[in-house]
């Protein structure tokens, strides 16, 4: 077990570890590979590098099966690797938009939206990131996180953070999103 | 509840993450404060925008299937990776020597006086070993030396005769380094070709006297054969053949010492070595026939 994932679970909550009901590392995938994927590719912006982010996590999850805590904060467990992990990955990786336009041909999964249609959603796309990439830290987590439905809870918990704060944090966050984006997009 | 509402308050209100009774506090303020309806209305209008904003960045396709099949295959990984770990040292073993012999080779300012040094021995010893070639006397043949009986051959590479088993007159002798390997008593001759005795091995029955260049091998050769006679010994020779063969090798013998010392003497007359080589070469033959004989037991 690497020194990160120790120390991560070290610092959840106590009694996360017992609570409730382990998953399966099937079921944990099929819940919340989705939030772990979306999570990842917002920080890493490339679909190809926010898989091998997901990968790494579910690997680390398969490892520390024993010791993760049970299923009501485990996708706080998993979305805080992913972080950690994704923002690892985005150290020396300036190739991530290249990268996302090839992925996005090949893959056969992605929707290939009408050219119209395709530069209005990049242009939105563009927008958003960098009115987020305009908040600050921890507040632009928390508005990832609630828009992947976690909790305060969840969010406290992924984030090392008091749950008293977080709806401080969210609202600080959204209403600095909501400055930047109607500047940069007019509105 | 008299007081404003906060924005961590009025977020966590829209987010649902109040407990019962403070949810209903809220409610009710809200209800009574115009101030607060009215952030209230804002706020749930930045919600919508934000999550309208984002949703572009998060309705993005999942691949599922995609992200299954890798993690499965990690996973299978993983646990082979678990059932060499055992293995895996070896391997980070191997690695980590390699790894210290490829930084052997890099350069670093504190290793630079260690290989200058040791530059300088590699070059005194290439010198000295240069010096000690030149001493040594050159295969390449004289005219004037072929009044031997026997053949020249190269210093270093004593020619033993060839042996058939077809019993061959034994005085057949080659100018090449054609040789008969040792024989050892009890096993059957080998009969290799061009097994040159080398000159590099030392033998520990040689007497400790100060050999001159290409001499040792030809003692290892001598040595050799003289071991293979002498393990014949429950057999013993006839007599007059037993004094024949004392008397040549008391002549080759004494030719030897004869042309050793002049050889001694002359350390770089290329002449003496010759002859001196010739005479260890007749002792070979002299005891290579005799051993032959001994072996086939003819007389």
């Amino acid at each position: 077990m690497s020194g990160q994932v120790r120390a991560l679970i070290q610092s959840m909550p106590k009694e996360s570890a017992t609570a409730a009901t382990a998953l399966s590392f099937d079921e944990a995938f099929t819940l919340h590979h989705r939030a772990v994927f979306r999570t990842a590719r917002a920080v890493v912006r490339d679909s190809a590098l926010a898989e091998d982010v997901t990968q790494e996590v579910f690997l680390r999850l398969y490892r520390n099966l024993d010791s993760t805590p049970g299923e009501e904060l485990l996708r706080a467990w998993l979305l805080r690797v992913a972080l950690n992990v994704a923002r690892n990955t985005l150290r020396g990786q300036s190739r991530a938009a290249a990268r996302d336009d090839e992925y996005q041909k090949t893959t056969n999964e992605v929707w290939f939206p009408q050219p119209e249609e395709d530069y209005e959603r990049r242009l939105a796309i563009a927008e958003a990131r960098r009115a987020l990439d305009r908040v600050k830290e921890p507040m632009r987590s928390c508005l990832l996180l609630k828009q992947q439905g976690l909790s305060y809870r969840e969010i406290a918990t992924t984030l090392s953070l008091k749950e008293t704060n977080v709806g401080s944090l969210v609202a600080r966050g959204r209403k600095e999103f909501v400055r930047v984006y109607g500047k940069i997009g007019g509105r | 509840m008299r007081r404003c509402l906060d924005e961590g308050i009025l977020q966590s209100y829209f987010d649902r993450e109040l407990s019962n009774e403070h949810m209903e506090a809220v409610t009710s303020h809200l209800v009574s404060c115009m101030k607060c309806a009215v952030a209230a209305r804002e706020l749930e209008g930045e919600v919508l925008l934000l999550s309208s904003a984002l949703a572009t960045e998060f309705d993005a396709t999942v691949p599922t299937e995609r992200l299954r099949h890798r993690i499965d295959v990690a996973v299978a990984g993983f646990g082979l990776g678990n059932q060499n770990a055992v293995s895996e040292p070896v391997v980070l073993a191997g690695r980590g020597w390699l790894q210290s012999l490829t930084t052997l080779f890099a350069f670093t300012p504190q290793r630079t006086f260690g290989y200058a040094a040791l530059a300088v021995v590699l070059a005194f010893a290439a010198i000295v070993g240069s010096l000690q070639w030149g001493q040594n006397p050159s295969p390449t043949i004289d005219s004037k030396n072929n009044i031997a009986n026997v053949a020249l051959a190269p210093p270093q590479a004593p020619i033993t005769k060839i042996s058939n088993t077809g019993g061959e007159p034994a005085s057949n002798v080659v100018p090449a380094p054609v040789a008969k390997a040792p024989v050892v008593a009890g096993e059957r001759v080998q009969r290799t070709r061009s097994v040159r005795p080398h000159t590099t091995v030392s033998n520990q029955a040689l007497p400790q006297v100060k050999l001159l260049p290409g001499e040792r091998s030809y003692l290892k050769t001598i040595a050799a054969l003289d071991s293979t006679i002498k393990a014949g010994s429950n057999r013993p020779m006839r007599p007059a053949l037993q004094a024949e063969y004392e008397r040549n090798l008391a002549v080759v013998d004494r030719a030897l010492a004869a042309t050793r010392n002049a050889a001694k003497k002359n350390p770089n007359d290329p002449d003496a070595a010759e002859f001196m080589f010739n005479a260890y070469q007749s002792k070979v033959d002299l005891l290579n026939t005799v051993a032959d004989a001994r072996l086939y037991n003819r007389p």
